[in-house]
């Protein structure tokens, strides 16, 4: 390899010197600009000729003819095809042979020849149009000369050749527009990878590639000068560095490899470093490990402010991008790290008050002296987002947490963490007020209001004990000069008060989802806390059900845990009928799981695409913050059973029995339950509650409170007594009115006393629960305080034929509404389409409404055909007749 | 019935009395089984005479038909094989063999359709219109004879007779009822039935019988016989009972019966309700599938014409598609039929008893 590029070199040298002479002979520019035209002319020539030919071939012999030509010729000629390689290659080995010569073969004079080398490859690849290789050397040249370059200069040689390139792939670009032919595949894709290379990388030698351009003998010659003064730097470093600075650099080259970078930690160099790394974010290949590595590194030997926050900054995006991929999260120990550098990185803010991080700063681009701060402003801007970071470690605890089995007690040492978590959400806040405080710094309010939301969503779901407890700690953790505008520090130990604050404030300063979600978390917070009546009238005023659906998928689910909050806060209340409610919405649906992020719902009948299901695992929320579901459940059923007994009680085997159902899957379970022949001892939950709704149904309300109170998950509520207390009375109650709905046909009349003792209830509480029933028109009764008898009316029950007819006419209602709706469906937007309806489908549509309204042809516009419509019109129809 | 006049080839159907009465006879013996059977007569320009009819031996095939359908399906009951005895091989055989053998006694011997006990005028079901069909088909000039028991057995004798429609009998040949052509062909629940009147007509002798029975005493006193000759001479012939069905005043058991039939109606219209929405949806997603097919196809044809190739046929999706098919209308039309049967019925019943109610109430009030 050497030897053939030592070869190259040779025949490039020699060429070079031709060059040079013709230069010295011509002396102008103009001789110089003409050159390339010449050379573009043939190399036009040359590819059209390509194109013609078997590639491959033709390519050959071009290239033979050149080196033949170019032997002949002037050097510069012969390149042609691809004078800029050439002509860069040239120069560069120029360069590098005046070097080889006369230095000594330092490890940097070694890279050079490998410059050379590669610059030779790639000025072979521009003479036979190869594409494919110039990109793969170009590669190669860029990585070559990370190392080489002094200060911001690069090697003229390089530039040279990077400038050359560029003008050969604009023709070459600009000839294939003009040809119809296409460029083979990899030749295409070489050149196309070639274009966005020089593109990105020319920018930063734009400087240098002007220079050149502008006077490339200038340029050239300079070239020695420069070539000269690098030397003794060179030599000057090797010496100082003497054996320890070779040692490094080839421990360097070894570490580094690819990165390319000779790895010396000073603080000057540090911001340097720094850049690469950040420009190798993203890109194939980089080794992130090693990164936060040369990272961490740098960060002991940072001096300055700035630096240590550049470099934390930097570190800790690296360690966020370890985590990147979209299923695993990140590791345990960088989590860790990240997290103990956010804290001190804000805590270096803090200390150094004259250093902020803001959104959207413009960057100091002087990697070489350390940034000052400007006439008349009293901070250094440094250019990122904490808040950023924040939610970034939120999120990523929270994935883990996603990742982990929380039956493990690694999960719950992996929740110890939230703890310092919200230690640093806490300094987050604290630093995002302390800069609000400083109107010309103009913090956006929307950062603040992310930190807040951060630190409302870990708390809002917690016990005030607990929340207590977290509040205290991250109090210890900061000094106590600090306080926070906010929440005080007076104030850390009431939680309610400060979810309270925390709302207030977000509703106050915020919009939109914010605004919403903290009105959930308050909700749900005191919802938690039974502070049932506040909740419901926020949910209400918040009037959230009516547009949560226009909202994102998370405020949905935080929605709905926040609906089953309030309906298990009703039910600890005692208040049966609004708990079953409240929760009928996401419990009757039968996807508790999915609605609240609490697990996957196997899907039966859609199929799920794979992109789908990972969103939804995305979604789901950690264990911790679950809300138990067999206790919803149980819950739910309780409340259903104690509504849907005496109701079905009172319907009977009334025809319209179907339509008042309050709850289905409460229905569809118990006609299950019945449907077995054979029911052993209660196993579950739901058998316990199937079991006590038979009872309470035939009557035997004890029976019915032993299964209820047998129900284990009752334990995991707060104040379990209590709860059983409330659900005997319950069931007393509604067993009472069970007992009166069934046997009430069967008396005249029923003394209060007797129904007393058979439901162990107050003589008072019977009797207001039967005045109530009375009220209700319940029950055809009347009460008779005197003799303290319920005294039953008879035949006021319909009969048959009325309960049928008035079915008949909900049915015939129904229809009409059925077809009206057809008919504004069809005729939508069409202002004559009734008449083209009557012209074109009277027979059909007019004809069915005709029949389903009977001979009434003419009445079925009257909406509200009550049952007494329907037969007056019968009996009108018969009078006609 | 303005489709009546449409037909011009019968336009009132005259029953012979016995006909009538051997009708009336089958169904009621055989109620809750619906019974069914032929009738033979001949037409007479607009006129069909219905001279005789015999019974089907719906016994003797429901005993083997029904052993044999057991072991295939055991929901055929009694009454669905007697329904659908009019069209069964073994029967026209038996019809055959019958006329054949009353032609040989003299009697009118030309089929002119068949009978059917109905209760409550529940008749109009897919049987009935394939039995007539199957009659119709063959001679336009067949009716169907339907004898209401239940109602007939309130007083009134109910018996009706019906034809169907010649636009339904084109439909019905060609098997096809979607909503298209049933817009095309103007056919409607309205006239799928052509009813036609029912005269009874009694022979002259019957009526020089009819005349011989005693009528009521004209004066309510009837003069006391003065002698033994009196009596021997003029004996008192008792005169036949008047029917007192008509003053029956029970209104709720008829109407209780006539609302179930109608939930079922209604219920059973839901159910094709349900069963054209799915098709609709169904119809829908396809029509979507299809437009986006297409859609993408004349976008991949529009690049392939930049690019100067032959365009992909765009009509291919006929192939690639299969538009659902859309289930047949006939039975909603049905089911609208009937409910309009039943709703006449109330109609009718409601008249008569709100008169009956009317007389009552007159004599409950208090003077």
């Amino acid at each position: 390899m050497s030897r053939f590029f030592r070869g190259g070199d040779d025949s490039s040298s020699e060429s070079s010197s031709d060059e040079e002479e013709l230069y010295s002979g011509s002396g102008s520019e103009d001789e110089q600009e003409k050159k390339p035209e010449v050379k573009k002319a043939a190399n036009k020539f040359l590819a059209g000729s390509d194109d013609d030919d078997s590639e491959d071939e033709s390519d050959d012999e071009n290239a033979d003819e050149e080196s033949d030509s170019s032997d002949s010729d002037a050097g510069q000629q012969k390149k042609g095809l691809s004078r800029f390689l050439v002509d860069q290659e040239s120069s560069e080995s120029e360069e590098e042979e005046v070097e080889g010569t006369t230095k000594v073969k330092s490890a940097k004079d070694k890279r050079f020849d490998e410059l050379e080398a590669t610059v030779n490859a790639i000025q072979n690849g521009q003479k036979i149009n190869d594409w494919g290789s110039i990109s793969n050397e170009l590669e190669k040249l860029i990585r070559q000369v990370a190392k080489l370059q002094v200060g911001n200069k690069a090697p003229k040689l390089f530039i040279k050749c990077i400038a050359e390139l560029e003008d050969f792939m604009n023709e070459t670009l600009a000839k294939q527009k003009v040809t119809p032919k296409k460029m083979n595949a990899t030749n295409a894709r070489g050149l196309n990878a070639v274009k966005q290379r020089i593109k990105k990388n020319n920018k930063d030698y734009q400087d240098q590639i002007d220079a050149f351009r502008k006077d490339s003998d200038d340029f050239m010659e300079s070239d020695e000068e420069v070539v000269q003064k690098p030397k003794p730097t060179k030599l000057k470093f090797s010496a100082a560095a003497a054996g320890e600075a070779e040692a490094e650099d080839d421990e360097g080259f070894a570490t580094v490899g690819k990165g390319g970078r000779t790895l010396q930690f000073t603080p000057e160099s540090i911001l340097k470093h720094l850049r690469t790394i950040m420009e190798s974010r993203g890109k194939k290949n980089t080794d992130r490990l090693e990164q936060i590595k040369i990272m961490e590194k740098l960060l002991e030997v940072a001096a300055t402010p700035y630096q240590k926050i550049r470099v934390l900054m930097t570190l800790i995006s690296a360690r966020f991008d370890l985590g990147s991929g979209t299923a695993t999260s990140m590791p345990l120990e960088h989590w860790k790290a990240a997290e103990s550098e956010l804290a001190t990185l804000l805590k270096t803010l803090e200390t150094e008050k004259d250093h902020v991080v803001l959104e959207g700063v413009e960057e100091w681009d002087d990697d070489e002296k350390a940034p000052v701060i400007a006439e008349g402003e009293k901070y250094i801007k440094i250019p990122g987002s904490i808040v950023s970071y924040i939610e970034r470690l939120d999120d990523e605890l929270t994935r883990s947490l996603q990742a982990i089995d929380p039956h493990t007690s690694e999960y719950i040492e992996r929740l110890t963490d939230e703890g310092s978590l919200y230690n640093i959400i806490f300094q987050g806040l604290l630093y995002y007020e302390m800069l609000q405080k400083d109107a010309s710094l103009e913090v956006p309010q929307e950062s603040l209001n992310r930190v807040i939301q951060r630190r409302l969503d870990h708390v809002y779901f917690k016990p005030s004990q607990v929340i207590k407890i977290l509040e205290e700690n991250s109090w210890k953790q900061i000094p106590s000069s600090l306080d926070s505008s906010i929440t005080p520090r007076t104030e850390a130990n009431d939680a309610g008060h400060l979810i309270n604050v925390l709302c207030n404030y977000l509703f106050e300063n915020s919009d939109g989802i914010i605004r919403a979600r903290a009105m959930l978390c308050q909700i749900y917070f005191l919802a938690l806390h039974d502070d049932y009546y506040r909740a419901r009238d926020m949910m209400l005023t918040s009037h959230l059900q009516e547009n949560i659906t226009n909202f994102d998928i998370t405020s949905q689910i935080l929605y709905n845990r926040t609906l089953v909050q309030v309906g298990l806060c009703a039910f600890r209340k005692g208040l049966v009928y609004d708990a079953q409610n409240t929760l009928q919405e996401i419990c009757g649906s039968g996807r508790q799981k999915e609605l609240l992020a609490q697990g996957v719902m196997i899907q039966r009948y859609s199929t799920v695409t794979p992109e789908q299901e990972r969103l939804e695992k995305q979604r789901q929320l950690p264990f911790h913050m679950h809300i138990n579901l067999e206790l919803l459940e149980c819950v739910y059923l309780t409340c259903s059973m104690l509504l849907e007994i005496p109701l079905l009680a009172q319907t009977g085997s009334s025809p319209d029995v179907k339509k008042r159902v309050i709850s289905k899957t409460y229905r569809r379970m118990l006609e299950y339950h019945e449907r077995q022949i054979f029911t052993g001892p209660p196993e579950n939950t739901r058998d316990h509650v199937m079991q006590a709704s038979k009872a309470l149904a035939a009557g035997e309300w004890k029976k019915a409170t032993t299964f209820i109170h047998e129900i284990k998950i009752w334990e995991l509520m707060p104040n379990t007594e209590e709860i059983k207390t409330m659900l005997a009375k319950q069931i007393q109650e509604e067993g009472l009115r069970t007992y009166l709905f069934t046997y009430a046909p069967f008396y005249d009349t029923l003394a209060v006393e007797t129904l007393s003792s058979m439901f162990e209830l107050d003589t008072r509480k019977v009797s207001a629960v039967v005045s109530k029933m009375i009220s209700h028109e319940e029950l055809a009764a009347a009460l008779d305080q005197v003799t303290e008898t319920v005294i039953f009316r008879k035949g006021v029950e319909l009969s048959r034929l009325q309960s049928l007819a008035l079915t008949l006419s909900d049915k015939a209602s129904a229809l009409i509404e059925t077809n009206e709706r057809t008919l504004e469906q069809r005729t939508q937007g069409s202002t004559n389409a009734f008449n083209r309806r009557e012209q074109r489908g009277g027979q059909r549509g007019g004809g069915q409404r005709g029949g389903r309204g009977g001979p009434r042809t003419g009445g079925n516009t009257q909406r509200q055909a009550g049952g007494t419509q329907f037969t007056g019109g019968a009996l009108g129809a018969a009078v006609r007749g | 019935m303005v489709d009546a006049q449409k037909d011009v080839s019968v336009k009132s159907v005259q029953v012979e009395a016995l006909v009538v009465m051997k009708i009336v006879k089958h169904c009621s013996s055989s109620f809750p089984t619906t019974a069914t059977g032929s009738i033979v007569g001949m037409d007479t320009n607009s006129l069909l005479e219905i001279t005789n009819s015999f019974a089907f031996p719906t016994t003797e095939v429901t005993h083997t038909d029904s052993h044999q359908n057991n072991n295939n399906n055991s929901s055929n009951d009694a009454s669905s094989l007697a329904s659908a005895a009019p069209r069964a091989k073994a029967n026209i055989a038996y019809q055959n063999d019958m006329i054949r053998h009353l032609k040989e006694v003299n009697v009118d011997a030309n089929n002119v359709g068949w009978y059917t006990s109905a209760t409550m005028g529940n008749f109009i079901n897919m049987s009935f219109i394939e039995n007539q069909y199957h009659y119709q088909k063959d001679n336009d000039k067949t009716v169907a004879l339907v004898h209401d028991v239940s109602r007939s057995s309130q007083g009134a004798l109910s018996l009706r007779a019906f034809k169907l429609s010649t636009d339904f009998m084109a439909a019905y040949k060609e098997g096809k009822f979607t909503t298209e052509i049933l817009t095309k062909s103007k056919l409607t629940f309205n006239n799928i039935l052509v009813e036609i009147p029912v005269i009874v007509h009694n022979s002259h002798l019957l009526t020089s019988f009819l005349h011989q029975i005693p009528a009521l005493p004209e004066t309510a006193e009837i003069p006391l016989p003065t002698s033994l000759d009196d009596i021997r001479r003029d004996p008192v012939r008792a005169s036949a009972h008047p029917s007192f069905d008509s003053l029956d005043l029970s209104i709720d058991p008829f109407l209780e019966k006539t609302c179930d039939l109608l939930l079922d109606s209604i219920e059973s219209h839901y159910t094709d309700l349900n069963n054209h929405q799915y098709y609709q949806r169904q119809l829908t997603r396809e029509q979507f599938k299809i437009t986006q097919w297409q859609t993408k196809r004349k976008a991949e044809n529009a690049a392939r014409v930049a690019a100067k190739q032959q365009p992909l046929p765009e009509d291919q999706w006929q192939t690639l598609f299969k538009l659902p098919q859309e289930p047949s209308r006939l039975e909603g039309m049905l089911n609208a039929r009937q409910v309009e049967q039943y709703s006449k019925q109330v109609d009718g019943f409601t008249a008569t008893i709100t008169s009956k109610m009317f007389a009552v109430r007159g004599n409950l009030l208090p003077e």
